[in-house]
């Protein structure tokens, strides 16, 4: 609209709130209600990891033993660490360090990075053995029928968990170009606290995805 | 902020008639339309997207019965049927009736019934839209590469084996999913965050607390939607196998999937009805609703139990017996909230001063054919009976009268009775009504037969039938044309009444309470000049209109969170 | 107000720390030998507790409007009467109801 700020001081109020206030509660209020579809998104996922593993506790078990602890473990101790670096960033913003903002942003992209990466190897290592979704699936390792359906619901849950790890990186890339440009302050830094409750999510939903799907022993 | 309140001024805004400048001729062109955030301009253009949709799916019902007027081959073939069938279910449920009253009506309303000036993310809003019409562009894609033949709930494991083209619909679907989750979401934060000075929860018009428990489902239950179509998609794709008992999946665990969706949204689509008609019942009464938080809270106890009963549509499915108890006696508690509303409707009517306008009339016609459609509803849902009536024309004529008795009649009134706020422009009463009464005829013509031929035996989705259903079948088909006829009544006098020049209406034609009739018709580009204070409850009719008038003297149209003044302060003010 | 609280390091700190611990421990747990169900029961309570860290600090839970906190919750309310439900039916598929046997 035109006249957005046409009637304001604070240039970053959108015409229609009263305050930054109302504007930062209600952003927030948005942001957590999409985390709730987020949940109930990946709700779906668990419902049939629930249902098949109920039907078929042996093949979870067995098929498990092919997935790597250790680079999960790895992986799991990365996501915390962007979760705490993105927080620090928030931090930064509401303090007004606008350099150590940027810094953290940074800092958190890397750990995402890494994150892609290692899923990359794990996957690329499967992929080479014939464990492929679906029925692409060749491998003979694992002695049950039902071992396409594990590796299926593992694909798609890593795989739509990493979806949203690219997003992610996406909309951090943004606050990155828009903090150097100095648009967060101290009193407005509504993007950046809401990218964090983003990312603060799919960390929570890999804290479930891997005892779930690595630590099956 | 408790200190500001002292030296807050507050007056009364009488209402200016026929405004020169309001929200229609605010920007021209096209462009203007297409990437407006006007919560106004946006609900607009849903209105014309959905009445779009609904032509089109009412064509293509016009189709159906008229292959079903004789017993074998009318004029189209059983594939092609199944095709039209199926088309005119998934584009009547996820292109017209999902959006239609929140989307549309809801839109241009809600922040005008909370003193506000727009939605909370404008720009949310209109994404919203653009997702909305990508979405149907898929499914018009779609329908140009030959249709789809597994009927509106895309039952595996037809659906990933038929060779139509289920994934470009489903993707559709799970495309417009987001526009319904977006268009939620902004609503729940709209209704929590800018609500007028003084618009306490209690003072939430019903039409809102409907929208909100609408929201919530919207909220709750469409990402299942989505991963659920995802599941289907990666099946007929990569043969996940999930859904596919070939590949030692479960096709049962599809329809729990789909119709953990798929019942809550057949109250997405009721429970702003009923908000339409609380407005409607209590403005032609003139008289305070009865028991408000009844009516108000009923939707939300709708909106969660409607998260529990899923089941009822599976009950010869193969899922297991407990299931099928459980979920038939669950069922059952879905009639008491809406049994609630009913009798709080008419316990509001009762000693009002009832007068009979076409929105009046609609809402009549709604608590007479919802009615039905619910009761048939309660024994669809008891085991037994739902064994002998699964999918026959029973089900089909009930979810005709929840759906187009109730959804679309309650849509009507709902039309009418904003239709001069949104457009400053009277349509013509008699025309109206005479129209009003066609398509009640219509409908029960179309419909009732289908309860007989149902419970007769007649299996749902098929082409051909045997010659002892003819009348009853022909029966329904002429009253298609009757409904036809009435629809097309309604266009016209409605699209007279854009283009007359006498007819222009005024503010607040019907004398209702609610702010909507507290701004210009048509409402101003912000709807209100002024931060709008709330003092009474909408349905306040005992109450002088100019206490509904008020807002905060000097005000620019922002809302201030200041404390509101009592009443007796502001009388000395006013 | 609420909505600008600022978390201080000593608990972002902390959080991290409590979670990397957890972890440590959801991982030492997979290697000693829990009979079936438990071995689910506490890798499942780690998560949550890891889960309710990640929100209660790091999201601002604690500090924020309790409507947030809420929506959460809901979200696993919802999840639950859907898995619930549905493990009505696919945990009895070949039981006979009683009524019937
Ligand atoms: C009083 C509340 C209601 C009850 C107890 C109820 C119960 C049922 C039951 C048991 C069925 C399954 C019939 C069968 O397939 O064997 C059914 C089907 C259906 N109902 Fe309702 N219903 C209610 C209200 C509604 C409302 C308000 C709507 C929509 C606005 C609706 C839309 C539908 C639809 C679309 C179907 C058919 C789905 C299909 O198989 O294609 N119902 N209902
Ligand atoms: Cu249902």
């Amino acid at each position: 609209m035109a006249n957005q700020n046409a009637t304001h001081g604070e240039s970053h109020v959108a015409h229609h709130f009263v305050d930054s206030e109302q504007q930062l509660d209600s952003s927030k209020l948005g942001m957590w209600l999409f985390l709730v579809t987020e949940v109930l998104f990946f709700g779906g996922l668990f419902v049939a990891y629930i249902v098949y593993r109920a039907w078929n506790p042996e093949l979870f078990y067995m098929s498990a033993k092919e997935l790597s602890t250790t680079l999960g473990a790895i992986n799991t101790v990365v996501l915390i660490g962007s979760s705490l670096t993105i927080a620090l960033a928030v931090r930064a913003a509401q303090l007004n360090q606008r350099a150590l903002l940027s810094r953290y942003l940074i800092v958190t992209i890397l750990l995402a990075c890494v994150f892609l990466v290692i899923k990359y190897f794990e996957y690329t290592s499967k992929f080479a053995v014939g464990i492929l979704p679906g029925e692409f699936y060749t491998y003979e390792g694992i002695d049950h029928p039902g071992a396409p359906i594990f590796f299926s619901i593992y694909y798609m849950m890593t795989g739509l968990h990493g979806l949203h790890v690219i997003i992610g990186i996406g909309l951090m890339v943004y606050l990155v170009v828009k903090a150097r440009a100095g648009t967060y302050t101290a009193a407005y830094y509504t993007p950046v606290e809401v990218t964090a409750l983003y990312w603060h999510l799919v960390d929570l939903i890999w804290i479930f995805l891997f005892p779930l799907l690595y630590l099956i022993e | 902020m408790a200190a500001a309140s002292k030296d807050l001024k507050i007056r009364e805004f009488p209402v200016e008639e026929n405004p020169t400048e309001h929200y229609l001729n605010a920007g021209k062109g096209l462009k203007s339309w297409l990437f407006t955030v006007d919560h106004k301009r946006i609900g607009l253009m849903y209105l014309a997207s959905i009445i779009l949709f609904f032509f089109v799916g009412g064509m293509l019902a016009l189709a159906l019965r008229i292959e079903l007027w004789e017993p074998a081959r009318t004029f189209m073939d059983a594939d092609t049927y199944n095709r039209v069938f199926t088309l005119h279910g998934a584009i009547m449920v996820f292109l017209f009736i999902i959006p239609s009253i929140p989307a549309a009506l809801g839109n241009f309303f809600l922040p005008m019934m909370l003193g506000a000036k727009d939605v909370a993310f404008p720009r949310l809003n209109l994404l919203s839209f653009w997702i909305y019409s990508i979405g149907a562009l898929f499914t018009l894609y779609s329908i140009a590469y030959g249709g789809v033949d597994t009927g509106w709930t895309f039952y595996t494991p037809y659906s990933t084996s038929t060779g139509t083209a289920v994934i470009s619909m489903t993707l559709g679907v799970f495309i417009m999913g987001f526009s319904s989750i977006l268009t939620g979401i902004n609503f729940i934060v709209t209704i929590h965050k800018m609500r007028a000075p003084g618009q306490t929860w209690g003072k939430l018009p019903l039409f809102l607390w409907s929208l909100y428990a609408t929201s919530i489902i919207q909220v709750l239950a469409t990402p299942n939607l989505a991963i659920t179509f995802l599941l289907l998609i990666l099946e007929s794709t990569l043969g996940v196998g999930i859904f596919d008992p070939a590949l030692g999946g479960d096709p049962v665990l599809y329809q729990h999937f789909f119709w953990f969706y798929s019942h809550p949204a057949v109250y997405i689509m009721i429970v702003p009805a009923f908000g339409i008609i609380s407005e409607v019942i209590s403005t032609f009464s003139k008289k305070t609703i009865f028991g408000y938080w009844l009516i108000a809270l009923s939707s939300l106890a709708i909106a969660f139990i409607g998260f529990l009963v899923w089941g009822h549509h599976m009950f010869v499915s193969g899922q297991s017996e407990l299931s099928t108890v459980i979920f038939s006696f669950l069922t059952f508690f879905v009639g008491i909230p809406t049994g609630i509303k009913i009798l709080n409707w008419i316990a509001t009517m009762y000693k009002g001063s009832i007068d009979l306008k076409t929105p009046m009339i609609y809402a009549l016609m709604f608590l007479f054919l919802f009615s039905i459609g619910g009761f048939t509803g309660i024994m669809l849902g008891a085991l037994s009976v739902n064994v002998h009536l699964h999918d026959t024309y029973y089900v089909v004529a009930h979810f005709h009268y929840v759906m187009m008795g109730g959804t679309v009649f309650a849509f009507l009134a709902g039309i009418h009775y904003w239709w001069p706020k949104m457009t400053g422009k009277m349509y013509n009463e008699l025309w109206a009504k005479i129209a009003s009464v066609i398509l009640f005829i219509g409908f029960n013509v179309t419909f009732l037969p289908q309860f007989v031929m149902g419970s007769q035996g007649m299996p749902r989705r098929y082409y051909s039938y045997i010659e002892q259903f003819q009348t009853l079948h022909q029966t329904s088909t002429v009253g298609s044309w009757i409904l036809g006829v009435g629809f097309i009544i309604v266009g016209i006098y409605l699209a007279i009444s854009l283009f007359s020049k006498n007819n222009r209406a005024s503010s607040n034609p019907w004398g209702a309470r609610a702010l909507e009739w507290m701004t210009t018709s048509p409402p101003a580009h912000h709807n209100f000049n002024h931060t709008p204070v709330v003092l009474h409850n909408p349905y306040d009719f005992h109450k002088p209109i100019s206490e509904f008038r008020l807002g905060i003297d000097g005000s620019d149209g922002h809302h201030s969170s200041e404390d509101v003044s009592t009443p007796k302060e502001v009388g000395d003010k006013v | 107000m609420s909505g600008h609280h600022i978390i201080s390091l000593k608990y972002l700190l902390g959080a991290a720390t409590a979670l990397v611990v957890l972890t440590i421990i959801t991982v030492g747990a997979s290697f000693i030998e829990i009979p079936r169900p438990f071995d689910l029961i506490v890798a499942l309570s780690l998560a949550f507790g890891k889960a309710t860290v990640v929100a209660a600090i790091f999201m601002g839970l604690i500090w924020d409007k309790k409507i947030n906190t809420m929506a959460l919750l809901f979200s696993l309310l919802f999840f639950i009467i859907m898995i619930g439900i549905t493990l009505l039916d696919t945990l009895y598929r070949d039981v006979p109801f009683w009524i019937y046997s």
